[in-house]
């Protein structure tokens, strides 16, 4: 009995129970709805069979389907529109802001601080205030760009279907901003000022220092930051239901909305979940790349 | 000689801190400079300015006769060899040894060869595919001076690059830091707060305190002829050991300021009455039973077989150095004697050399 009790307090037993804790809670509410969200997308689910498990096998039907959808194509093109646009300009203008802040000025680490509220703010906030920001007769966006020149009419941003997918892409990159300079900002704090002054000696100007010192030690963060980028974009959803309901004409409508759409307003459960399905291997690619990139550690 | 390093009233402020104060110091091209000084003093301060890592605030400094303001750090050709190495962790060795030769148009077979050079005359050679990471701390150290000679500069900066090395390593390296600079006939500036480092490796030694240059010159002739009492306790180890004391009547001689009140013959002549402060080496104080100047209680005896330290009970306390194991045991009572020659003497309210 005590040896039973000692191998828990301290032996291995502890730690087995404290993995299988994690992996119970992870199996139960990860692990399982994923499996049947796969075990759905190859079922003929209807309005009838929603409460039983044991449906009609359907093939590759349901995956037939949802490729052979007219709006599929313009459906994918807006996802990688918003998923690559999004992580690009989360991650650029994040980078810059972060290596801004590493100069040292009055109130950098304040003024730091408070890019962080958009980081806080639910999605459907943030959807909102984009939404009266883009608004093509009195939004501010418009005016700022009418104000300096930089256009002449009215844009509409939501209601354009040439400018409505730019219209949620705009709003997630603010959205992602602060979390993306965030992460590169510590980074950017581990790298020992002194090697700068070492190359700076050896030689290297601004732009050396940042290709062969900055981005070289900066690898596992960058790798984690547009992983990170990839899966909270692609889980992205409360902007489009605020901003343009993925309209005009799916215009701006993406996989992890049309998935809501397809199982949710036409509760054609089978498809929303092939279209999740479809997602779900996107980012076991990305993943993959992602720890690869990753395999060696830089620091030492 | 020609100077390669010419520093004219150079002043450094931090904000509202004095970092350095109307520093001037020529340093002759092929010589090996120390800069020594308690920790904090500007030492750092003053070389990272001739690296061009910070900028002076005014004053003039010049490396091989150009004039500095306004240059960049890249553009001054100097070396600098960190207290952390600051190796990049990214680079192997190798890499390590020809980056900065990717800014000096060399191609990568050029590279190569120089850093087998290199790495020959430090004994890297079987090291180049390694990374910092799977170094030792020796040859990282290593590492660095190679990263500092491949480039041929016009002065080599070490900012107390032996210090996180352990003992018997750091008097290894001390020695061949120095040969290397011989070898190269290379203008280096060595900061250290370490005197025995300055003392053993330099030419010449400037001791700094609190920013300003307190005296600089031979090592021995600081030993020797210490312009005051800070560079008078600062080099030397164990350090001098300092007594008030008072000029006799005859003005040849000091009564000391300690039990019993001996009194000590001087070298010179100075006004009766006047305070002295007197200084003595632990290695000036000789046993001398036969004609005994001072008498003092030993409370504490250290020997390490070759050299004996002896505290006495005095107050102050006097720290005596003996060759050999040392006649005489705590509780004892040593007869002491000084050459009047070996006499320092300061004004003790300036601390200046009399
Ligand atoms: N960047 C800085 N800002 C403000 N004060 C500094 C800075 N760098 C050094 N100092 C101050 O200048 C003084 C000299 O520093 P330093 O040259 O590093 O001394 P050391 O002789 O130990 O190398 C110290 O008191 C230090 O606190
Ligand atoms: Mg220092």
């Amino acid at each position: 009995m005590r040896r039973i009790l000692s191998s828990v307090t301290d032996g291995r037993g502890f730690d087995i129970l404290l993995v299988s804790i994690t992996m119970i809670f992870l199996l139960a509410l990860s692990g399982m709805p994923l499996v049947y969200n796969v075990v759905m997308s190859f079922q003929e689910v209807d309005m009838f069979n929603l409460n039983t498990f044991s449906r009609p096998y359907a093939g590759l039907e349901n995956y037939r389907e949802v490729v052979s959808q007219p709006e599929f194509g313009l459906i994918l093109k807006n996802t990688a529109f918003f998923v690559f646009g999004s992580i690009a300009g989360q991650f650029v203008l994040g980078f810059a802001l972060a290596m801004f802040f590493m100069m040292r000025f009055p109130f950098a680490a304040t003024i730091r601080g408070v890019f962080l509220v958009s980081w806080v703010m639910p999605g459907l906030v943030v959807g909102a205030l984009w939404g009266w920001i883009l608004a093509g007769d009195f939004g501010v966006l418009n005016a700022i760009l009418k104000g300096i020149g930089v256009i002449d009419s009215t844009m509409f941003w939501k209601s354009d279907p040439r400018l409505s997918i730019w219209a949620v892409t705009i709003a997630n990159i603010w959205l992602g901003l602060a979390f993306n300079m965030m992460l590169l900002s510590v980074g950017l704090a581990a790298i020992p000022r002194d090697l700068y002054e070492a190359a700076e000696l050896d030689g290297a100007n601004g732009w050396h220092r940042f290709t062969t010192m900055t981005l070289p030690m900066m690898r596992s963060t960058i790798g984690a930051v547009l992983a990170l980028g990839l899966i909270y974009t692609l889980q992205q959803f409360d902007l489009f239901p605020a901003i343009t309901e993925g309209g005009p004409a799916n215009s701006s409508n993406v996989a992890q909305y049309w998935a809501w759409q397809y199982s949710f307003l036409l509760f054609d459960f089978a498809k929303g979940a092939t279209v999740s399905v479809m997602m779900l291997g996107f980012v076991l690619i990305a993943s993959i790349v992602y720890v690869w990139s990753t395999r060696h550690e830089v620091r030492g | 000689m020609t100077p390669q390093i010419e520093i004219a009233s150079v002043d450094k402020h931090y904000g509202a801190y004095h970092a350095l104060k109307d520093i001037n110091l020529t340093i002759p091209r092929g010589a090996f400079t120390a800069l020594v000084g308690p920790s904090g003093c500007g030492k750092s301060t003053l070389l990272r300015s001739i690296a061009g890592l910070e900028s002076i605030t005014s004053g003039n400094l010049r490396i091989a006769g150009t004039e500095m303001s306004g240059v960049p750090p890249r553009k001054r050709d100097v070396a600098m060899v960190f207290q952390s190495y600051a190796l990049y962790p990214h680079m192997n060795v190798l890499g390590n040894l020809t980056y900065s030769l990717r800014f000096k148009g060399f191609n990568k077979e050029q590279a190569r060869k120089k850093a087998d050079e290199v790495a020959q005359v430090i004994g890297l050679t079987e090291l180049l595919e390694r990374y910092p990471r799977e170094l030792s701390g020796g040859q990282r150290q290593r590492v660095a001076m190679g990263r500092a000679i491949i480039c041929e500069p016009k002065a080599f900066l070490f900012d107390e690059p032996l210090s996180n090395l352990d003992a018997a390593l750091r008097v290894h390296m001390r020695m061949e830091i120095r040969a290397l600079h011989d070898r190269l006939g290379a203008t280096s500036v060595y900061v250290t707060h370490d005197q025995v480092e300055a003392m053993t490796m330099a030419d010449h030694v400037v001791v700094m305190r609190a920013g300003v240059i307190e005296q600089q010159g031979a090592p021995l002739e600081l030993y020797d002829n210490p312009a005051n009492k800070f560079v008078a306790g600062f080099i030397g180890s164990p350090a001098m050991n300092f007594l008030d004391a008072t000029v006799a009547e005859d003005g040849r001689s000091a009564r000391l300021e300690i039990a019993g009140k001996p009194v000590l013959p001087l070298a010179r002549t100075l006004q009766p009455g006047r305070e002295v402060t007197v200084g003595l080496r632990p290695e000036h104080l000789r046993i001398d039973t036969a004609a005994p100047r001072l008498q003092v209680p030993v409370r504490v005896v250290e020997s390490t077989g070759s050299l004996t330290y002896s505290t006495t009970e005095t107050e102050p306390e006097l720290m005596i150095v003996e060759q050999g194991r040392g006649r005489y045991r705590a509780g004892e009572t040593l007869p002491l004697t000084i050459a009047p020659e070996d006499i320092h003497l300061f004004d003790p309210t300036s601390g200046t050399a009399l």
